[in-house]
């Protein structure tokens, strides 16, 4: 039944009011640190309380929000702005190239400094087996943060929500918990929380997800320096099943990611033994594979994300397909926060001022399939392949400012700009010519070696 | 053991900006230490502030769209995050309380300027005071010569710029004589002077340099101000009546007169720093407001 105060435009928080926030990964602590900032900027007092059941300080998938844990450089230069910087503990590596590995060639895209702009983290504690002093998980560091800021963190799961004179009070254990003024569904979709917000009937749906896989491959410190440097290898290849797949670099360790419409685990054992992915991997040195997982990912948001006194943010709302969740994760994250202090915690201040941002998101995602449409199509066929190698090589190697594809590459997977910007760019004609003139060359070339 | 490893790391000394030229991004320091440097009207490096991890820099030239005000140089290695300019503003465009952060430090730091401009104001009216008081020092200097020995009259006289005369600057006791000016060489006080070397006069009517004027003194013990081996003036002390000064007196005194020169020294390098700083303060009208 729903019983929300939908269209009623009075419910601002007072002072003193109690959120409560499910769920301690980085949408709900960047809710909170916002949140609270921006109260105290108006001198409002507010009690958040986090309700995270996992301790981001152990090892193994038990204390991880599973992912690549690549930190984009826009959210990283954000953050810092923002005054929160990333400390070294929890900087695994600062990354400043990506290398582009095909079946056709390699190439390397770097920042015009080799400035290290990109960080990649642990989400928890570590590879499962692997608690070290070098290892800081970045949940935690934000989690810290926010109870610095004010918020209480509580170490439960919260398993029932029900609207009780129009509030929101929040169960676990079929024990009653706390009445809220305000509830932030900060739960993203690797368990089934989101199911406790569809029950509240007020029209919200689980978001569309696909299965991913994340193993993290146990090597010497050194033969990752030699062969990875400070860089993240991302891997294009003709498979049907991946769409893209990364290896990300990390002190003793290489994140693999890999991204596709039917990710098993056989699927990560088939790209293994890719002879691409092969090459890249030094060919004398065993590798382990520590810790391996297979999380969920956001691919279609739900339409109603919020009512009187909830709001769906991060994985459980919308999220920037197939990249830069995290950068997401703080943006609803902080629109949320601002509606909620600024605005209110009713459907039409949400409707009114966070709406536009989640579907700001919605919106960009469009462009990005297009582009990964495009990028589909360049890995599949081979020719498409080589011409993209080559026009990208030629950028790199050339003193022109105007690196076109590169540029579209870099922020295409590095999460620095908006999908539509890159789709904007792929339109530049001077690209196109580029690519028309690698697709005859290779063309000509395979002519010629079958010929 | 792990190295995070974000930004770009600079050297000690590097430059990573330097003032008058075109910002196109800030920074952020990730870790190590930045010192703003600016350059004085004399071309000598001034350092206007020390900024550690965490601290934004090079703000202020994106917003003003000015050049760089200040240069920036790595103290030791240090570890620094730039941010494009586009890229911030088109943030901050989407989400204008993005520079709330940035305000919130650009206020700290008018206000650390606010605080610091108003010590410097204070310190300026010392100055000031000190240097308008140049008689006073010479008073002061005079007072504790009567703590310490006994005498009727004394004076402090100071040789002016052209290191031709001597006048007086401060004097208790008889008060007619305070306008005597006398030329180096000149006197019991001139010659000391010349010397270079402390006197005591116990019959001051017998000693052919003595100038009598309208105060009649029966002994007199003169003592020579000098500063970085430059005799500056000299301290005297009298008597009218027919007490006597002790060669303690003497040794007190001249032990005295160190000090004595010290503060005449520092009056008037006070009043230089005046000069400069009131010159500062007409640049630094801005913070005024
Ligand atoms: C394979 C893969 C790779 C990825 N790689 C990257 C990457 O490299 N960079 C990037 O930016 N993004 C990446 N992402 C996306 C990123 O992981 C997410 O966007 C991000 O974690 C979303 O944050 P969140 O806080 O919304 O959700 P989560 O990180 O999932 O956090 C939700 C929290 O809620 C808690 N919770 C759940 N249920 C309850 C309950 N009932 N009560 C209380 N608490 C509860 C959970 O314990 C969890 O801590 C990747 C995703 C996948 C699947």
């Amino acid at each position: 039944m729903n019983n929300s105060r939908e269209g009623n435009s009075q419910l601002a928080l007072d002072d003193g009011a109690h959120i409560a926030v499910i769920g301690g990964g980085p949408t709900g602590t960047f809710f909170s640190i916002f949140a609270l900032h921006m109260a105290r900027m108006i001198g409002k007092e507010l009690n958040i309380t986090i309700y995270e059941p996992k301790d981001f300080t152990k090892d193994g998938p038990g204390g991880c929000n599973r992912c690549g844990g690549i930190i984009s450089e826009l959210l990283v230069q954000t953050l810092a702005v923002e005054g929160i910087n990333l400390p070294d503990s929890v900087v695994q590596k600062g990354i400043h190239s990506y290398k582009l590995h095909t079946e056709q060639g390699s190439v390397s895209i770097a920042t015009p400094a080799l400035e290290k702009t990109i960080a990649t983290v642990y989400r928890g504690g570590g590879p499962k087996g692997k608690v070290s002093p070098d290892i800081a998980s970045f949940d935690n560091f934000l989690l810290e943060q926010a109870v610095r800021e004010g918020a209480v963190r509580k170490p439960v799961r919260i398993d029932r929500i029900v609207l009780k004179n129009t509030k929101p009070v929040l169960y676990a254990k079929d024990a009653e918990i706390q009445e809220a003024d305000l509830v932030v569904g900060a739960c993203g979709i690797n368990s089934t929380a989101p199911k406790i917000f569809e029950q509240m009937g007020f029209g919200y749906t689980e978001p569309e997800k696909i299965t991913a896989a994340i193993a993290e491959i146990g090597l010497d410190e050194k033969v990752i320096a030699d062969c990875f440097g400070s860089s993240i290898n991302l891997f294009l290849l003709p498979d049907r099943n991946i769409k893209f797949a990364a290896m990300i670099p990390k002190g003793t360790y290489v994140t693999l990611c890999i991204l596709g419409k039917k990710v098993t685990a056989r699927t990560m054992k088939d790209f293994l033994n890719n002879p691409v992915t092969k090459a890249v991997l030094p060919d004398t040195m065993p590798y382990e594979i520590h810790c391996s997982c297979l999380p969920k990912m956001n691919i279609r948001a739900p339409k109603k994300p919020f009512t009187d006194r909830v709001v769906m943010c991060g994985d459980a709302g919308s999220t920037r397909l197939f990249k830069d969740g995290l950068g997401a994760a703080y943006l609803m994250g902080k629109a949320a926060a601002k509606t909620a202090v600024f605005d209110g915690v009713g459907a039409d201040e949400f409707r009114a001022n966070y709406y536009p941002v989640y579907k700001s998101i919605i919106y960009d995602n469009y462009f990005g399939a297009m582009l990964y449409f495009v990028i589909d199509i360049y890995r599949k066929w081979k020719y498409l392949t080589k011409a993209m190698i080559h026009v990208v090589d030629k950028e790199q190697q050339s003193s022109r400012d105007e690196k076109i594809l590169s540029a579209m590459l870099w922020d295409m997977f590095t999460g620095n700009e908006r999908y539509k910007n890159v789709f904007m760019k792929s339109l530049k004609i001077r690209m196109h010519a580029d690519m028309w003139e690698g697709l005859f060359k290779g063309l000509v070339r395979g002519k010629n070696e079958t010929g | 053991m792990k190295q995070g490893e974000l930004g770009k790391v600079y050297v000690d000394r590097e430059i990573i900006f330097k003032e008058g030229s075109q910002g196109d991004s800030m920074f952020v320091i990730q870790s190590g230490k930045v010192k703003i440097t600016k350059k004085t009207e004399k071309e000598e490096d001034l350092t206007i502030a020390v900024l550690g991890t965490g601290e934004i820099f090079g703000e202020m030239a994106l917003f003003d769209k000015q050049t760089r005000s200040a240069n920036a140089i790595a103290m030791g290695e240090a570890r620094i995050l730039s941010i494009d300019k586009k890229k911030l503003f088109s943030s901050i465009s989407r989400d204008p309380t993005l520079v709330f952060k940035m305000l919130e430090s650009m206020s700290r730091r008018i206000r650390k300027l606010n605080d610091d401009l108003t010590q410097f104001k204070k310190n300026k009216f010392d100055v000031l005071h000190a240097c308008v008081n140049l008689e006073d020092t010479c008073t002061l200097i005079l007072e504790e010569a009567r703590n310490l020995i006994s005498a009727d009259n004394g004076s402090v006289m100071l040789l002016d710029d052209k290191g031709e005369t001597l006048s007086i600057k401060s004097a208790f006791g008889k008060k007619s004589d305070s306008h005597l000016q006398l030329s180096v060489g000149e006197g019991i006080a001139g010659d000391v002077l010349n010397s270079g070397r402390a006197e005591l006069v116990n019959n001051v009517s017998m000693d052919q340099r003595y100038k009598a004027g309208t105060a009649h003194i029966k002994s007199m013990i003169c003592i020579p101000l000098k500063c970085n081996d430059k005799n500056i003036g000299v301290m005297n002390m009298s008597n009218n009546t027919d007490r006597l000064f002790t060669l303690e007196d003497l040794k007190v005194l001249n032990a005295l007169s160190f000090y004595a020169s010290v503060a005449i020294e520092n009056a008037r390098n006070f009043s230089a720093l005046h000069d400069a700083s009131e010159q500062v303060l007409r640049h630094a009208t801005l913070l005024d407001m």
